[in-house]
Order: structure tokens, then sequence, then C-alpha cells
């Protein structure tokens, strides 16, 4: 489903990553781990195509995406779902029509739309704050609309950047767990994290960067 | 893409931003007010300057010399010019009679003259349409080797000033449509850019979630149509309310005013034109999306 080969991005004073090669199948649910620095971000932003990678291929779902057209971007960025670091919710906007937007711009029809935020939201335990406004949520339950956001399409992929990075454990033993389930119905998910006991006794493949090298790989 | 929802977003927006807006739409009215009057006073003074022609013609005098059945030969090669609508044969004793009817109580003055001094003449009006300089220039100067006339006169001078008041009016009239136009068109851009500015993370939001250009665009172009065409209505209610509070009660005490036209078909397109020029507008602000 994602495969990196000799991957390669720099940035003007520094390598973020460099001749990195992996894969992750179809179904699978994987975590990159590494420091902070270590090119986690970097590796996510090549697969959605917010940055391109100088060198080598990436390929997502069989198109090698690195020289995709400006035309073909949304195509792609339609069918993986983002948990982004930041969250980058609307701030204008409710919970509801937070999570809506993801499906409002695959042109799901209105009626559509109602039942399967109120879904999404029910999986990460926000239902009762659909028409709350992102600056009156926690980070925590930001970081869950964010998720909400992420899998309401049902995307075939799934990419969350430090996806715990602001909430208690039990929090995140939460959405690990929502993950868990969402991967269950087949979607490819790929959590970049320093946290290691994020992955602890997962059982799930654990890849391991550092100074924007591949280093390695095992089972959590 | 969902135009509702395109439509509720553009309302939202416009509504909190409101004010910017509505001095946006003010500012616009105002440029349309301006180009309404603008193509009102240069509409009134091309009807004027149309209907002026009706009263030209050109006179030519005829030898006495000449018989009747070369004057109608001549008539039939003048009525063969294509600029030329009709002809009329005045013959001298008849604009004796004219002259005199003119003179009224002064015809005495005639009496010395004795034998009729007028000449037979012709008198050759032109298509309105066909009418200018050049045209007229063109035809005396063809009926000037004829043989048989000895006089042409027609005003020169005036069709050469009626022509060239009706040509700088309508430069005139073209020149501040544009600058209005391109200065209206700015308006609306600048506009949208800050609508633009103030929205660039969102935006960003949107293409990383995945939505198309026309996603992203089709909420701006709502809102510079929303305010071109808001503009243009106010601009149009200004017009009608300039036309008849200002213009129509001045008419009563300058009658001159009277015979001004007030061509509300043109100035129904107001609201149109403002649409336009707003969406015009926004399309510039908006410029190329990239992801």
């Amino acid at each position: 489903m994602i495969r990196f080969e000799d991957v390669s991005k720099h940035y003007d004073n520094h390598t973020a990553l460099r001749k990195v090669s992996f894969s992750v199948e179809k179904g699978e649910m994987a975590f990159i781990t590494g420091p902070s620095g270590s090119g986690k971000s970097t590796l996510l932003k090549l697969i959605y195509l917010s940055e391109r990678a100088d060198e080598g291929s990436v390929f997502v779902s069989g198109w090698e995406i690195n020289s995709m057209r400006d035309f073909d971007i949304p195509v792609l960025r339609r069918k993986i779902g983002v948990v982004y670091q930041e969250f980058r919710l609307l701030s204008n906007m409710s919970v509801f029509e937070n999570v809506a937007i993801a499906l409002r711009i695959r042109g799901v029809d209105e009626r559509e739309v109602k039942a399967r935020v109120f879904d999404s939201l029910k999986i990460v335990n926000l239902r009762h704050k659909s028409d709350n406004y992102p600056h009156a949520l926690s980070g925590g339950e930001q970081q869950r609309i964010a998720i909400a956001r992420a899998i309401v399409a049902e995307p075939i992929i799934i990419l969350a950047d430090e996806p715990t990075g602001n909430v208690d454990p039990d929090t995140s033993a939460g959405i690990i767990r929502t993950f868990k389930e969402i991967n269950a119905r087949g979607a490819t998910i790929l959590i970049a994290t320093h946290n290691r006991e994020l992955f602890r006794e997962t059982g799930k493949r654990i890849l391991k960067l550092d100074f924007g090298n591949f280093v390695g790989e095992g089972i959590g | 893409m969902s135009l509702p929802y395109s439509f509720r977003v553009a309302i939202s927006s416009l509504l909190h931003e409101k004010w910017i807006n509505f001095l946006s739409m003010l500012t616009m009215a105002i440029g349309l007010l301006f180009t309404a009057i603008t193509l009102l006073t240069v509409y009134n003074i091309d009807l004027m300057t149309k209907k002026l022609p009706e009263k030209f013609s050109i006179m030519l005098y005829l030898k006495d010399s000449l018989a009747r059945e070369e004057i109608d030969t001549l008539i039939e090669g003048i009525i063969q010019d294509p600029t030329v609508d009709r002809v009329l044969f005045i013959p001298k004793d008849e604009a004796f009679r004219e002259l005199k009817a003119t003179l009224r109580n002064t015809e005495y003055i005639l009496d010395g003259l004795g034998e009729n001094p007028l000449p037979n003449s012709i008198e050759i009006k032109l298509k309105a349409r066909l009418l200018g300089p050049e045209s007229v220039k063109k035809l005396t100067a063809k009926l000037k080797g004829q043989e048989g006339i000895s006089e042409i006169e027609y005003g020169e001078k005036f069709l050469a000033s009626l022509h060239s008041v009706r040509k700088g009016m309508n430069t005139i009239g073209l020149v501040f449509l544009i600058v209005l136009s391109a200065g209206m068109i700015f308006i609306c851009y600048s506009t949208v850019k800050i609508l633009f500015y103030r929205k660039d993370e969102e935006i960003k939001t949107y293409k990383l979630l995945g939505a198309t250009k026309g996603f992203i665009r089709t909420p701006f172009l709502i809102e510079g149509a929303v305010i071109g065409t808001g503009g243009g209505l106010i601009s149009f209610i200004a017009i009608i309310s300039f036309y008849y509070t200002f213009i129509f009660n001045l008419s009563q005490t300058f009658p001159l005013l009277n015979s001004m036209h007030f061509p509300l078909e043109l100035f129904l397109a107001l609201p149109a034109a403002g649409l336009l020029i707003g969406i015009a507008g926004a399309i510039i602000a908006i410029g190329r999306i990239r992801y």
C-alpha cells in the first residue's frame, strides 16, 4: 500500500531523510518511531504530498506519487485521512462542521453527512460535543476531533503524526484502541510517534528512524 | 462539490466580515453610479448629435441654362450614390415664393429686383448612418465635376464639429468606462484578497484534506459576485433617485432638460455589470492555487 524506495529529502541546512526504503502492506497498522527531528513527520508529509522527495520513489496504492501532477493531488489526498500534529481544526467551525468538511470535500450527499459525522464522533466519544467550537475543547478532545475527521470518510490509508502528543496515558490508550478498531475494518494505518509506550505490546510493526536514516524495524 | 454548501460558506463569511464587505459594496456602488452618470451624459449627447443631421442637407445651385431633361438626368445620377437618402428639386419660382414668405412684411425689398434672381436648386439629404465629413466631401467632390452646377453649399464646419463632438464624447465615455471598471475590479480584488489572506490557514487545511481548486474558489467567487451585484443594485437605485429627484425636478425650471432621455433598460444592466466586475475581481484575487 505504501512503499519508499531510496527516498531522500533535503532542506537548506540539513537532510531530513537519507535513502529510506520500507513498505507497509495493505490493511497493516505500523508505527514509525524515533527521537524528535528524526524525520518522522517529513516521511508522512511525503505520503500525502505536502512535500516532495528530492530523490527516490514513493508509491501509494500503486501510484508513484513523487512525480504526480498538481491536478491529481486532491485525488490522492482524498484517499488518505491524516491526523496532523497541530490538529489543523478550523476555529470558525463547530466540531460537527470540522468533521463534516472531510465529507463535503469528497462530495458526499448532505443527507448522508449528518449520520456519518455522528458515527465518527461516537467512535472518539465526542458525540455530545458536536456543537462546540475547537477553542472550547481540551487538547485531547481536539486531537480526537482530528481523528474523527481523518476516519469519517473511511479512507484506505490513515496517517497520524504524534496523535497522542497532547493527551494523558488513558486517553492515549483509548486513541490507540480506536486506531486498532479502524484497522480491523481494513484501513492501512501508519502512526508516527516518539512515545514508546504507545506501541508497546500492540503486536504491530515498528519502523525506526534516526537522524533521517532508516535504522531497522521490530514488533511492538 | 456541493453548491449549496459553497453558498452557505460564502454567506457566513460575508456576514462575518460584514463591515469590510459593506464598504466594498458601497465603493462599488459609487463607481457604478459615476459610470451610469457618464453613460447617461454620453447617451444623451449622442442622441442629440444623431438628431441634428436630420436638418443637414447639401444644396446644389444650378445654372439657368440647364434644361429640365438634363436636371432629371442629374438627379438620377445623384440618387444612385449609396450615401444619398433622398433628392428634392426646388424650382427657382418656388424658391422665390419661399423667400417672399420668409420675408413676410419686408417683401418689398424684393420688388426692386424685377426678375427672380434665384437659381433652380437641388436639395440632397444623406442617409443618417452614412453621414460624416468624409462621405460628404467625397460626394461633393464628385458633384463638382458635373456640368450645370454653379455652386455647392453645405455646412462643412458644422458637420466637422458635430462629428468631432460625437467622437470626443464617445472616447471620453469609453475612457471613463475603462478607468472606472478597472477601479471597481480593483476594489473587488482587494476585498477578496483580504478575505483570502485572512483565510490562509483555512485554505491550507482544505488543500491538505483533498479539496479541489473549485471547492476552494467557489465561495470566494460567490462573495465577489454578491459584493458586485449588491453594489450594482445600490447604484441602480441611486441613478433612478438621481434622475427623478434631480433632473426631473430641475426640468421644471430648465425646459432644456425635458428633452433628456433616461434609458432605463441600459441601467437595468447595472447589477449584472456589478456581478461580472465582482467575479472578475475575485478571480484575479484568488489567482492560481498551488498544492
